[in-house]
């Protein structure tokens, strides 16, 4: 019998007692888990945000904020400018464009004519918007897949009063627009990448194009698929993938080259927003300053989208911290309990310590015999640690999530982020979903914590590691124990 | 042979310093089966620890086969205790959650014995021993007291020690098993040259013994010889 086989036995010896020790050992392997599975998703979380939002500012014409407000249009010679400035390492433009569907639109603006007057220029039946970006109504062939509701309705009445000389109009169920962007590079209007579910990119996204992404409740509103075709200003365009925004909101849209959205708002050069990225949230404070310089103040508005999401950063940042000590702590606990049960085991076989020193055997063979003893019941502790963790990760986090985000969320809810092509106003009955930017209680909730092998291996390791710790203490013990002490009772 | 000079082992027991084993000294040749007598605390364990290398002594030597115990380091001392030495306890020490077979292995193993060899070895001893076959897979604790002690006989013989060193190996037997183990442990002097030294307060068992000693209050002295168990008769 060797000596791993003698260790498993002697693992054995008691089973009530080896049961009742691997179950505390599984609750404390297996918060220690669960622990380090929160602090990795978090992690990536933190480090996802901090690369794509955190590092990200947006330039707006100043004065004006998407369909909103006033001033000059922003150039490509701007952009140019924007990229020259020290720690810039991205700018992309984008050309915001709304689009009505062309029946809806042709009906409603025939109903506007009759109830406010022909307007020479701005909002007609509350089509237009009372911001100086893009006056021009782009007709498509695609349905809004947001019903108007309550809120849309009021909204669109709205601009429709705005724009009117005073006359009250009607009240009537008004269609909600759809949201275009032109956009230099594959990202949305925070900076972060597209997430395309179907289909592929636009390719060069510099370059003229006939290729659309679509959100995948439009398409599915328009019964579209990825090859499928639609119209915009009569022009035929092609769905080449599909994208997820995560929001109702956000999939209402579709993304189309820089170029395409300038020449079909007639606009060729002319920017909505520039989203500048800089090298690191350390610099963004100051790529700020200077951009707003080099841009000069009366001609754009630099915001930081970064300063949205800071508390949540933070806070996220905070359970990432707590979830490490508590990783540590259950780990320290695992490790303390295989400390205080092998010592438990090395007093009561000190007997037998001694016998088996008097016939021969090493320290070393007495030592390893009592770590392998406690490796298997770590090894049972983490097999049922490990089940534990892959079924209550995803709950602890999420509850460590929510405890530590209330307060951050409820600051950054429904401010959103200005700009681009998400100021539109959005449609619903009820609460609004959140600014464009899904406010950050959405980004902490989407902290997903998968058990995923490779951590689940590491965290095992680690507590291999400290139960090994733990066993040698007692190992040593055993090193101390002289036979003739525990043989002498004879 | 062994050589047994001045030994002296005191322990403290609050202001008294106790000797059980004061200046003890004589001489074994290989292949003798010796023996102790003396009254329970009469140091005889203690001895016995002492030439077993369990203990060290407060002073003197005991020196085996030329080598001096007392100036071993400790790995020495266990290697010793491993290859050269056997111990039959009392309380038979047997590792209880192990089978006969396995408990006879054990010290093969520390001496890094193949396993195939260590078994087959282990159950040739345990024959030898006369444990019926069937139970030499049977765990300590299912087997009586006689049969334990076979057990403990079997791990000593283990290694081909040259000393056994036996406390009392009948103490916790009856007549009829405890003359068995005896006419084994004769046979194993007579046969394999080993040398054993048997510790007990069991006048019939000293008397049939090569050679008897009788420690008294940790002083030792020889009583005459007898004629030694199984030993042919004088023509």
């Amino acid at each position: 019998m060797s000596v791993l086989a003698r260790s498993v036995g002697n693992a054995f010896r008691n089973k009530v007692r080896t049961g009742a020790v691997v179950a505390v050992l599984a609750v404390a392997i297996g918060l220690a888990l669960s622990m380090l599975v929160a602090n990795q998703a978090v992690a990536a979380k933190v480090t996802e945000l901090n690369a794509s939002v955190g590092t990200v500012l947006t330039v707006n014409p100043a004065g004006g904020q998407g369909f909103e407000g006033g001033g000059e249009p922003l150039t490509a010679e701007q952009a140019a400018t924007a990229a020259a400035v020290p720690n810039v390492t991205g700018v992309v433009g984008t050309k915001a464009l709304r689009l009505r569907n062309a029946t809806e639109a042709a009906a409603q603006s025939a109903a506007g004519t009759q109830g406010a007057g022909t307007q020479a220029a701005g909002p007609g039946g509350g089509q237009g918007g009372p911001g100086g970006q893009t006056t021009t109504t782009l007709t498509t062939s695609l349905t809004a897949a947001v019903d108007a509701g309550t809120l849309g309705n009021r909204n669109q009445a709205g601009e429709g009063t705005t724009g009117s000389t005073g006359t009250t109009q009607p009240a009537r169920t008004m269609s909600l627009p759809i949201t275009a962007t032109g956009t230099g590079a594959e990202v949305d209007s925070t900076g972060r990448a597209l997430e395309i579910t179907e289909g592929s990119g636009l390719g060069d996204y510099t370059a003229e194009s006939t290729n659309a992404l679509l959100g995948t409740t439009l398409a599915e509103k328009n019964g579209l698929k990825v090859g499928s075709t639609f119209t915009i200003n009569d022009q035929t365009y092609t769905v080449a993938g599909l994208f997820d925004a995560g929001t109702s909101f956000g999939n209402n849209a579709l993304y189309v080259t820089l170029p395409s959205a300038q020449t079909l708002a007639e606009l060729p050069g002319e920017l909505s927003t520039m989203i500048v990225t800089v090298n690191s949230m350390e610099n963004v404070d100051a790529a700020k300053t200077a951009l707003q310089d080099a841009l000069g103040t009366g001609k754009a508005d630099v915001t930081q989208g970064q300063r949205n999401l800071e508390t949540a950063v933070s806070s996220l940042g905070s359970v990432k911290n707590i979830s490490f000590i508590a990783f540590v702590a259950a780990l320290g606990t695992a490790g303390l309990i295989i400390l205080l049960i092998m010592v438990m085991l090395v007093r009561e076989r000190r007997r037998e310590i001694g016998v088996l020193k008097a016939i021969g055997a090493p320290n070393r063979t007495i030592g390893l015999q009592f770590v392998l003893e406690a490796l298997v019941l770590v090894a049972l502790g983490s097999v049922v640690g490990a089940a534990v963790a892959s079924f209550a990760s995803g709950g602890i986090a999420s509850a460590l999530i929510s405890s530590n985000s209330t307060t951050a969320a409820a600051t950054t809810t429904g401010r959103g982020m200005p700009g681009g092509a998400a100021g539109f106003p959005g449609g619903g009955a009820g609460l609004p979903s959140g600014g464009p930017f899904g406010g950050a209680s959405q980004l902490l909730t989407t902290v997903t914590a998968s058990a995923s092998p490779g951590v689940i291996a590491a965290g095992i390791a680690a507590v291999f590691g400290v139960a090994i710790i733990g066993a040698l203490v007692p190992a040593l013990l055993t090193a101390r124990i002289r036979p003739i002490e525990v043989l002498r009772g004879e | 042979m062994i050589e047994v000079k001045n030994l002296v082992r005191t322990f403290k027991s609050g202001d008294r310093t106790i000797k059980p084993v004061n200046d003890v000294s004589f001489e074994l040749e290989q292949g003798t089966l010796a023996s102790i007598v003396g009254k329970s605390g009469s140091g005889k364990s203690t001895l016995l620890s002492l030439l077993g290398a369990l203990d060290k002594p407060t002073s003197g030597d005991v020196v085996v086969n030329g080598v001096s115990l007392a100036s071993m380091p400790d790995g020495k001392l266990t290697e010793y205790r491993r290859r050269d030495i056997g111990f039959v306890f009392q309380q038979f020490n047997l590792i209880p959650n192990l089978s006969a077979v396995d408990n006879v292995m054990l010290p093969m193993e520390f001496a890094g014995v193949r396993k195939a060899a260590r078994l087959a070895r282990a159950k040739d001893l345990l024959e030898q021993v006369q444990l019926d076959p069937e139970k030499h897979v049977r765990r300590i604790n299912r087997l009586s007291g006689g049969e334990q002690q076979r057990v403990a006989i079997a791990r000593a013989l283990a290694n081909e020690p040259k000393l056994i060193l036996a406390d009392e190996p009948t103490g916790n037997l009856d007549e009829q098993t405890g003359d068995h183990i005896i006419e084994l442990l004769s046979s194993l002097s007579r046969d394999h040259n080993t040398t054993i030294l048997v510790v007990t307060h069991d006048r019939a068992l000293a008397n049939k013994t090569d050679r008897r000693f009788r420690l008294q209050q940790g002083r030792l002295s020889e009583e005459p010889a007898r004629t030694r168990v199984g030993a042919a008769a004088p023509a």
